[in-house]
């Protein structure tokens, strides 16, 4: 057998190529030339011209290699060890990334941590910054978004921030006298029913708009004109419509004007279509078409927003209209209301407050602080993971950098590491926030319906390139921010003392204190967080429970009695009667009827004065209530009584709660005086009515509010039909609902049941931002305790290995295991320690932050942040256990063979 | 063995259009390889080793060949090349060409010869 391989080799060596790819082609060639020469041989060649033919095969010396330089020059570039150095910064990064792949593949369980931790922290970013983006982000397509503002009212004490609800004489006084601003729009946000010939009736947005609506918007038509003075003068029947209207009803139609539509029941005239991409005041609400505000209609009043002039400030402009609407309230048989009012004026560029924003605005706005803060606690976690995980694989680093590896290129190689994790995690994030958008959108649409214009939700969820660059954005920070840490403490290395040291290679004092100073930060981080959940939590159970009544085990009945074809007194007999057999219901304890029941919505509400001081005007709810209604409900009755049937035909009675009494008699006993009602809801004439009792107070329409001064009437006596019935059980209240059903069909004929709902629901109905905030926050303060944990075990049982030696030799020396989980534990109490230091205070601005942005939370109340230091307690020596169980148990004579 | 400029060229050309349509029934080694190519053309087309293993590991680098170490039992190891699914779909884009190519110098030869 001839020795085909230093021929090969002299001819490939030009090319350079890696060992394990030059030993490849060589065998290869060599096969081939035996093969050639043992037929030739075959052929009857002698061995020695076998051999000359077979190496004609190579052709003269430098052929092969001139072939293949071209193919090899693309294929295996591998170098000897990763890190070599190379000339360029970015040349190999492909490589890098191979490699960091290969990395993840060999640690699947790290890989996974870091990626779940890492797709759960920019996943509830991603979600949360979504939602706000396409609440509050997106300037509206006008003309000078920058001064657009909007002109509220507030009552004193509404958590809403106000309405946009003037009167046309106050738009006037206003238009004409301010300073502040460069013009005036009148533009509301209205829901229309609008129809047409071979359109089909549909609910749309649009709006009742003034002459200036369109002009001050910067706003051209497409085709016709706009809405001017005339219209508004005569209270013309036309409309204008956006371009999407012209385009879905009319297909671009360019007949459009003269067009007749139905809107809310009124035949109107299109005049004009909007230019394209016009959709009005609102990004929640696409507008589509506007009609003039109609003078017609004296209740009616105007919404207003305008541009502040160059120079003036919101404030500047709030004081100037804030004097005008003065003159104008202050004008005689004004509604005492109306005096209370405050004029407010906030930015509009993103668009006019909506029941959407203002329910919503607040709570995105300490969500998305509270998931930040998860995002920096998961970095933290990560760093560690990777640092520790940086310092077993210095004797690896340390043969890199003897073999020629350079460190810019070893420092690249961690960041990619990082950053790979991040963008991947990044991707898993983004999947899982279009999912978690969906679930909180459900759980928004879970609320209590608001007056006026329904709630849409679709605007929130909208990926845009704004949300990707965010994502994006964030995936880079927490890349280079995991990554910094354990990528520069590698280039410390001096490979031969790493080398040298075996198994004992070890951080300096300086690596050490950091990777403690990581896990004492997300101590810190989730005590926050943890804290903010106690607090959202109990405020949540302080809003359910603290209500003066008892919500568990009631059934409340809606009935639509507007088919019905009794007269109010023999309705009044029947559901009395209905009251009496449900009574006989098992498992009733008692039932009632009432015009409303609480939590329900907006009620009726006046002004109560006292016998003695009728100057002395006080704002009052007001309920009309049968008897049995505060037996049925668990509100107490204080002193009197409560309605009877006897009341009837006698003189009017009124029941009133504490607030009520202390606010119109002080400390006075109200029993048998008098109080007269004025302004009640959509009456103008007074009515004065005797105290007959005194109950507890009980929340009214709000959870998050006091419960307001409350007059309950007589509902037979008012002449009322109650639609609002509430049924006590002594079993789940649901376990009625058929038997109720049953027999209100039997007793009631022709008055359907409208709706039935349990009390605790129709309570939850009304606090969704409140459940959000402790659902939400409860979900990360877990995540942030969990990750915390990971993060003390990670570190403890990395020390723990590293310290098996030493010890080792402490057994050695007689230590008992006590002694030696005691070094374990002590570790782990100090970092915690060290965590809870610096994040008791944090926890504590934290929950001033969130009391600014949410009034009536219990902030004087330390004991969240008392619990959550004793869970991270609890939680690190938990995390501490399973390292000091191992360090215990070490036997000194493998410890001491280790090294 | 000397080679006009003729030959060299239309063996570039046609080169690895000959070598996929050795490996499309079943995969070969380089050497079996380079003699079927030596025996089907009766010693016509011929390829050294300098140029048949440079051609192989580009057609491998391209995707249209799949080389695999096999070990048979009481032989060394050889490298097998297959044709991929890619090389397939050029394989019949070649022939195609080919057959076109043929049918029009044979057509103007003909015509010319007539």
């Amino acid at each position: 057998m001839r020795d085909w391989k230093p021929e090969i080799l002299r001819r490939l060596a030009p090319l350079k190529l890696s060992p394990t790819r030059e030993a490849e082609i060589a065998e290869e060639i060599e096969q081939h030339l035996d093969d050639r020469y043992k037929d030739l041989l075959a052929e009857g060649l002698s061995p020695d011209s076998a051999f000359r033919a077979a190496l004609d095969e190579l052709k003269n010396e430098d052929l092969l290699a001139r072939n293949l330089r071209t193919v090899e020059s693309e294929l295996y570039r591998e170098p000897l060890s990763p890190g070599n150095a190379s000339s360029t910064l970015f040349a190999g990064i492909l490589q890098d990334i191979r490699y960091s792949f290969r990395m993840m593949r060999k640690s699947p369980g790290f890989a996974a941590i870091a990626l779940l931790t890492l797709a759960l922290g920019i996943g509830a970013n991603t979600a949360i910054f979504s939602m706000m983006n396409g609440l509050m982000l997106h300037t509206l397509p006008v003309r000078d978004p920058g001064s657009l503002v909007q002109i509220l009212v507030h009552y004193p004490g509404d958590p809403e921030p106000g309405f946009s609800d003037f009167s046309w004489d106050a738009y006037q006084t206003m238009r004409d006298n301010n300073r502040v601003l460069s013009d005036l729009i009148v533009g509301s946000l209205n829901v229309y029913e609008v129809s047409a010939h071979g359109v089909e009736a549909q609910n749309i947005f649009g709006g009742n708009v003034g002459e200036t609506f369109f002009e001050g918007l910067g706003v051209r038509p497409a085709i016709g004109r706009f809405i001017g003075p005339q219209d508004i003068a005569t209270s013309a029947p036309v409309a204008v419509v956006s371009w999407s209207f012209w385009k879905t009803r009319f297909n671009l139609n360019p007949d459009i004007e003269g067009q007749k539509i139905i809107t809310n029941d009124k035949p109107l005239t299109i005049i004009g279509v909007a230019q394209r991409g016009f959709y009005g005041l609102s990004n929640q609400a696409q507008q589509e078409i506007w009609v003039p505000y109609s003078l017609e209609d004296p209740k009616s009043s105007v919404a207003l927003s305008g541009h502040l002039r160059p120079g003036v400030s919101a404030e500047q402009a709030r004081a100037d209209l804030a004097a005008l609407y003065q003159t104008f309230v202050d004008r005689p048989n004004t509604n005492p209301f109306f005096r209370k009012n405050v004029v407010r004026v906030i930015a509009a560029g993103n668009g006019i407050s909506t029941p959407v924003s203002q329910m919503l605005s607040t709570p995105l706005k300490v969500l998305m602080a509270t998931v930040g803060l998860l995002l920096l606690l998961a970095c933290a976690n990560l760093a560690g993971l990777l640092l520790a995980r940086g310092a077993s694989r210095q004797h690896e680093m340390a043969v890199r950098v003897c073999l020629g590896a350079n460190r810019a290129r070893l420092l690249r190689h961690t960041l990619t590491e990082s950053l790979l994790l991040s963008v991947i995690g990044s991707a898993a994030g983004a999947l899982l926030a279009y999912f978690a958008v969906g679930a909180l959108i459900q759980m928004f649409s879970s609320g209590r319906l608001m007056v006026g214009v329904p709630v849409r939700f679709e605007s929130l969820r909208h990926l845009d390139v704004r949300v990707l660059l965010f994502t994006g954005a964030i995936a880079l920070v927490t890349g280079l921010l995991c990554g910094a840490a354990p990528a520069l403490s590698p280039s410390n290395t001096t490979p031969a003392s790493a080398l040298q040291s075996g198994m004992k290679i070890g951080e300096t004092k300086r690596q050490r204190l950091f990777g403690r100073s990581l896990v004492a930060t997300q101590v810190a981080l989730s005590l926050v967080l943890v804290s903010m959940a106690g607090l959202f939590v109990g405020y949540l159970s302080h809003l359910r429970n603290d209500l003066g009544f008892e919500r568990n085990n009631l059934l409340l009945v809606t009935l639509n009695f507007d088919h019905s074809n009794y007269n109010a007194a023999q309705y009044a007999q029947r559901t009395q009667e209905l009251v009496r057999q449900l009574n006989a219901i098992p498992g009733v304890r008692s039932a009632t009827l009432s015009e409303m029941s609480p939590m329900e919505g907006p009620g009726a509400s006046s002004f109560a004065a006292a016998e003695d001081h009728p100057e002395k005007t006080t704002p009052v709810s007001i309920n009309n209530i049968a008897p049995d209604y505060f037996r049925t409900y668990g509100t107490p009755l204080l002193a009197g009584r409560d309605f009877s049937a006897r009341d009837e035909g006698g003189s009017h009675a009124a029941i009133i709660n504490e607030s009520a009494a202390r606010d119109c008699f002080g400390n006075e006993s109200p029993i048998g005086r008098h109080i007269t009602l004025s302004h009640i809801t959509a009456t103008t004439g007074e009515k004065t009515y005797e105290v007959i009792g005194v109950v507890g107070d009980a929340k009214y329409n709000d959870l998050d509010q006091p419960a307001p001064p409350t007059i309950y009437r007589n509902l037979h006596q008012e002449q009322n039909l109650g639609s609002q019935l509430a049924i006590r059980t002594k079993v789940a209240a649901g376990g009625v609902a058929n038997a109720v059903r049953a027999t209100e069909a039997d007793v009631l004929k022709n008055v359907p049941i409208a709706g039935m709902i349990e009390m605790n629901d129709q309570v939850d109905a009304t606090i969704v931002p409140q459940r959000l905030f402790a659902t939400l926050s409860s979900g990360f303060g877990a995540l942030g305790a969990l990750l915390a944990i990971i993060g003390l075990y990670g570190l403890l049982a990395y020390t723990v290995a590293r310290r098996t030696h030493e010890i080792g030799v402490r057994i050695a020396l007689g230590a008992e295991s006590a002694d030696v989980m005691r070094i374990v534990v002590r570790d782990a109490m100090w970092m915690i320690c060290a965590g809870l230091a610096i994040g008791a205070p944090l926890a504590f601005w934290g929950k001033r932050i969130a009391a600014s942005l949410i009034p009536d939370l219990p902030v004087a109340n330390q004991l969240p942040i008392v619990i959550a230091a004793a869970i991270m307690i609890g939680v690190g020596l938990i995390a501490a256990y399973l390292p000091a169980r191992r360090a215990m148990r070490v036997d000194p004579l493998i410890a001491l063979r280790y090294e | 063995m000397g080679e006009t400029t003729f030959q060299a060229e239309w063996k570039k050309g046609s080169a690895e259009l000959l070598i996929l349509s050795l490996v499309e029934a079943r995969p070969r080694h380089g050497y079996e390889i380079s003699k079927l190519i030596e025996q089907r053309s009766r010693g016509a087309v011929r390829f050294h080793v300098a140029s048949l293993y440079p051609l192989l590991y580009r057609l491998e680098h391209r995707g249209w060949l799949a080389g695999r170490w096999v070990e048979k039992d009481g032989h060394r190891r050889r490298r097998y090349y297959r044709l991929t699914r890619a090389g397939r779909k050029v394989l019949a884009s070649q022939l195609r060409g080919w057959s076109e190519f043929v049918a029009g110098i044979n057509s103007i030869t003909e015509a010319e010869n007539a």
